[in-house]
């Protein structure tokens, strides 16, 4: 069966400028998305997964090639909805609840707020962080802070969900967990699941691996 | 130090918001310091200035019958330098008589005074020319009234045990100061002034010791000799030094002179009057200029106070590298160098500009102005360390950048809040009020002849506690409004934020605190703006009234009953630049034995050329004791003390003697007594009566008018020329306009020049409330770039990250603006009341400045408009970036 991807992104590169100096951050990456893929991308820190993930969510635009999202649409409709986005550090609003913090993407789709709410309230129990909703971030553990981030980039049931080292602040254990609850909650068959890491026990249990280091982007 | 200069760099290239606007901070307060002490110093400087050119004797020195006129003269030159000297005769007769048109007419006793033929170039205002030569004998403009007499015209001197002798007039003379040339000199302070007689003459020096010196001999008490000195005026700036400098000089005099003179010190006086003024000018510098000067501290501290995460991340990094606190205070203390520096140079900068353009005098460049200036230099440079290292000090005992930004509330409730400060401190204000509004409470005591003079600053507690219990009450109100009130703030959000309202209330609910900053900072400087807005065009406004008192109009002729402006009306009128023109008969009356100035006016067309304030009349509404006394023909309006004297009440007959055309002669017409008249256009401060014109002329037999008011439609000074030369013809007759008034009246507060300080305060008010709208959101704002940036990476749109900021900026905006208008009407209104004893009259009320209050709200939505749009704009940057950099 042939799906549309929902990223196709060729010969793209990403250059920075750090003061005089260039650096370049993607080298002319060439790769597809397909619908189930749960792919896990590993490299060393600096590597370029950050900037791979941040110009297939539309966060960022390659300096060089393209990317597309056959599947999702153009670059303005990624987000909110069609891309769910999990940061390295603590991403949620400072001033919202955990609840408000999950109902936002919703929000920003324009649901209306009641609807809005029960949803997020339910993105928030499956992840059984139901008691939790009304605490603020900072009330909140680095775990559990990262969990609600995780209910936050589900909540809209998005068909590409990027994680740029999700667990990469966390203990192991609580890694290992939010990592199961990654993995149960987004269940659908048709959801891609992207995560940068440098944990080979996470990368061990995605269906793919692609290699990146100094830029360079290794398809195995 | 190669790192120390690398850290200066970065603060410069990356906290240049946080810097320029602490620079500005610092310039600011620097700025309204050191404007606001030269303008003190240098407007009290002229002040004395102005008030010791008025005088026109500085010294009268009443000699005893047995002085040695020599031994006076060298303690007078041993007590002080002087630079004129003269000796004045004065002697009593017993009354003039002189023989015009066929009728005799009598005066009663009056005052012949012998001066040199020197004494007029050396104390040139003291006689006033109206007529004739201005050497021989010169009568006074009443008694030639009187006498029916001018220039080759006889008058018999009736002299006190001696037969009558007979002078020939030379001219007709003014005396603008006869107050104090015929002051009871050496009179307890405290006692009522005598008035000066009705009836003068001067005669020449020598003539006068050939007429008086017999009289002098057989009633030595009838004649005393004088000296008139004018010392040098090397006096202090400030007029209550001035004063006691004065007093002081004029003791030791007395001490040197004892038994043979004593001193009547009208330059004393003078100065004994303006000192309460000085006063009064420094409450109003004070209180216009101080809250401004907070005001910009505190907004200097806010803008100190933003960036405390960044501050917290280069702190935690220093200390990670091994330093200690002392040396992350180094790093810190270089920013308060570059802010105090900068602030001293820029605020130096607006210092100069300001005594430069603004002043309404010259800036006085003396020591206590130039330490005035270094102090709020060093002000500046205080508040540079404070703001950025009182901020710095207490991140340093933070342990987390999380615990820094705490939104979580301590369920304790400040002390203040529960004891309901605001409250009681609300109650002190209105009862304050209540007290002052209710009883004749004088701001400035200066007892007349007492060298200490007082300001009761308590009185300022009714505006001082509004200011302090409105901020401290809207904090609690904001405070709680925003934590607790969110349904409601949803609900007005819901225009901007749509489906987001509940979720953007809920998150202003949880900075409900740092909101209430912002929205208090506001709320201070539109209140200050407001209020010193409101305050200074009531008082400008009170100004040209208290100057149309004076003058009568914008423009004013007056003359005399035999040259009257009156009878060029018609060609007045025509003139062109002419909205209005009233005449007034401008007469004397006999209300018993006493004197009084009669004025004859048109009541239904008088508010035409000249301002009918209400509080000119008893009973507070001009409109309708003007009807009354239109209705009343012979009505009379009378002073106070008139009515008390005389026992009078509505409609009682009230016989007054006024001169006749017939024979010059006072005959008695009857008046009815319809009101009290406290103040009216030319009048003098004391008693007088208004009564109408029609019933005056017909009674009398005289028609013409003694004054004519005019409206202008233009400059009234340009307008001056035009009627001079139209009344050129008529001795006596006098052209002045209203702005020449206002600059050199000076018995009244409101002569005192706030024009400057206006200007600087209203300019400033402007730019403090457009950085506590524009600057403090702004930064605000930046604090919360993150969650604007996290907003942006789930995939907001433009309209729904406005609705974020948009809510922000207006809920300050108008938050703050709300407040800090009704703060600033209310204070406004306070002040006015507290200082009713600047106002004369006081004013019905409060004159709305609708243009400036118009540019401070385009100024304030303008600010918020660009600090909204501006953060929308970096909230647009790549959002990788922005989060790789918060």
């Amino acid at each position: 069966m042939m799906y549309e991807p929902y990223v196709d992104m060729k010969n793209a590169g990403r250059t920075y400028l750090q003061g005089k100096t260039t650096v370049e951050a993607l080298e002319s990456a060439t790769c597809q998305v397909v619908p189930g893929d749960r792919i896990a991308v590993v490299g060393p820190s600096g590597s370029g997964k950050s900037t791979l993930l941040h110009l297939m969510g539309g966060l960022d635009t390659p300096t060089k090639g393209s990317i597309i999202w056959p599947a999702l649409g153009r670059k303005e409709d990624l987000r909110p909805g069609n891309v769910g986005f999990v940061f390295q550090t603590v991403s949620l609003i400072s001033s919202l609840t955990a609840l408000e913090n999950v109902e936002l993407p919703l929000l920003l789709s324009l649901e209306k707020p009641a609807k809005a709410r029960t949803a997020a309230l339910g993105a928030l129990n499956n992840i059984g962080l139901g008691h939790i909703a009304d605490k603020l971030p900072e009330e909140l553990s680095g775990g559990q802070a990262q969990r609600v981030a995780v209910a936050r980039a589900l909540s809209s049931r998005p068909k590409l969900i990027l994680a740029d080292e999700p667990t990469g602040q966390l203990d192991h254990p609580t890694a290992q967990h939010l990592f199961d609850v990654l993995l149960d909650s987004f269940g659908s068959l048709d959801t891609a699941l992207i995560v940068a890491t440098h944990d080979p026990v996470i990368a061990g249990r995605m269906n793919t691996v692609w290699h990146i280091e100094h830029g360079r982007l290794e398809i195995r | 130090m190669n790192f120390m200069i690398r850290w200066i760099k970065g603060i410069v290239i990356y906290r240049p918001g946080r810097l320029l606007g602490a620079i500005g901070g610092v310039a600011l307060t620097i700025t309204l310091l050191a404007s606001l002490g030269t303008f003190l110093f240098s407007s009290s400087a002229t002040m004395t200035e102005r008030a010791i050119s008025d005088v026109p004797v500085d010294w009268q020195v009443l000699l005893s019958s047995s002085a040695d006129e020599g031994m006076v003269k060298e303690a007078i030159a041993g007590t002080t330098p002087y630079t004129a000297l003269e000796k004045v005769g004065y002697a009593d007769a017993a009354g003039f008589t002189a023989a015009t048109g066929g009728t005799v007419q009598t005066t009663g006793p009056g005052k012949v005074l012998g001066i040199s033929s020197e004494y007029r170039v050396h104390f040139p205002r003291e006689i006033r020319q109206l007529t004739g030569a201005s050497q021989g004998i010169l009568v006074a403009q009443q008694t030639a009234a009187n006498l029916h007499v001018k220039e080759g015209d006889t008058v018999t001197i009736k002299r006190t045990g001696l037969p009558p002798v007979q002078v020939t007039v030379g001219g007709v003379v003014d005396l603008p100061y006869a107050d104090s040339v015929f002051q009871s000199i050496g009179m307890p302070a405290g006692m009522a002034p005598k008035a000066p007689p009705d009836n003068v003459l001067f005669i020449p020096e020598g003539q006068w010791h050939q007429i008086f010196d017999s009289q002098a001999r057989i009633r030595p008490d009838t004649v005393r000799e004088q000296f008139h000195v004018r010392i040098a005026h090397n006096l202090p700036a400030d007029p209550s030094s001035a004063y006691t400098f004065v007093h002081q000089l004029a003791n030791n005099l007395e001490a040197r002179i004892s038994g043979s003179g004593i001193v009547g010190n009208n330059l004393a006086a003078r100065l004994d009057a303006v000192r309460a003024d000085a006063l009064y000018a420094r409450v109003l510098f004070l209180f216009l200029g101080l809250p401004g000067a907070i005001l910009a501290v505190l907004l200097t501290l806010s803008i100190g106070a933003s960036g405390k995460k960044h501050l917290l991340q280069e702190q935690a990094l220093l200390r990670t590298r091994g330093a200690s606190v002392a040396t992350v205070l180094k790093f810190e203390s270089m920013e308060a160098l570059i802010v105090g520096i900068g602030g001293i140079i820029v605020g130096g900068a607006l210092t100069y500009v300001t005594g430069k353009f603004l002043a309404p005098f010259s800036i006085l460049l003396n020591t206590a102005t130039l330490w005035w200036i270094a102090g709020a230099a060093g002000a500046g440079l205080l508040l540079a360390i404070l703001s950025v290292m009182y901020t710095a000090w207490k991140q340093a005992r933070y342990f987390t950048v999380t615990a820094s930004r705490s939104l979580v509330r301590s369920p304790e409730k400040p002390f203040w809040q529960k004891i309901y400060l605001d409250y009681i401190i609300l109650g002190t204000a209105f009862f304050v009020y209540w007290r002052i509004a209710s009883t004749g409470y004088q701001v400035v005591l200066a007892p007349e002849g007492v060298p200490q003079a007082s300001v009761h600053y308590v009185a300022f507690i009714a505006p001082f506690c509004l200011w302090l219990g409105g901020v401290l009450f809207a904090i609690r109100f904001w405070e709680n409004g925003l934590a607790h009130g969110q349904r409601i703030l949803s609900g007005f959000l819901g225009p901007i934020a749509k489906n987001l309202s509940n979720v953007v209330a809920s998150s202003l609910g949880r900075q409900s605190i740092l909101l209430t900053r912002g929205i208090i900072l506001v709320a201070l400087a539109v209140s200050f703006a407001v209020s010193t807005a409101i305050f200074n065009t009531t008082y400008n406004a009170q100004s040209r009234i208290d100057a149309e008192l004076t003058n009568g109009a914008d423009v004013t002729v007056k003359g005399t009953t035999t040259a009257p402006p009156g009878s060029k009306l018609a060609e007045i009128k025509g003139l062109p630049g002419v909205a209005a023109v009233q005449p007034m008969i401008h007469r004397f009356a006999y209300v018993g034995n006493d004197l009084q100035d009669i004025y004859g006016i048109d009541p239904k067309h008088i508010g035409e050329a000249t301002n009918m304030s209400n509080a000119y009349f008893e009973g507070g509404n001009a409109g309708v004791t003007l009807s009354l006394l239109a209705k009343h023909p012979d009505g009379v309006l009378v002073a106070e003390e008139t009515r008390r004297d005389f026992q009078l009440h509505q409609g009682d007959q009230l016989n007054l003697r006024l001169q006749f055309a017939s024979d010059h002669k006072y005959h008695l017409v009857q008046f009815k007594f319809i009101g009290v008249v406290r103040e009216f256009p030319t009048a003098p401060k004391d008693s007088f009566l208004v009564a109408n014109a029609a019933y005056i002329a017909q009674q009398t037999g005289i028609k013409d008018e003694e004054i004519i008011l005019i409206r202008t439609t233009g400059n009234p000074a340009g307008f001056v020329p035009r009627v001079q030369e139209v009344v050129s013809s008529l001795p006596g007759a006098k052209v002045t306009d209203i702005g020449s008034v206002q600059k050199t009246i000076s018995s009244s507060l409101t002569s005192v020049n706030l024009h400057g300080l206006t200007r600087l305060e209203l300019i400033f008010a402007v730019l403090l409330v457009m950085g506590a709208t524009g600057l403090i959101l702004a930064l605000g704002l930046n604090e919360r770039r993150r969650n604007f940036a996290i907003l942006d990476a789930l995939g907001a749109k433009s309209s729904q990250l406005g609705a974020f900021i948009w809510s922000e900026g207006l809920l300050i905006l108008i938050g703050g603006g709300v407040i800090g208008t009704l703060l600033g009407f209310g204070v406004a209104q306070m002040l006015v009341k507290v200082l009713k004893g600047v106002f004369d009259p006081p004013p019905e009320h409060l004159i709305i400045p609708w243009n400036y209050l118009t540019v401070l709200a385009v100024a304030a939505v303008a600010s918020t408009v660009i600090a909204v749009f501006g953060m929308k704009r970096i909230s647009h940057r790549p959002v990788v970036e922005e989060l790789r950099k918060l």
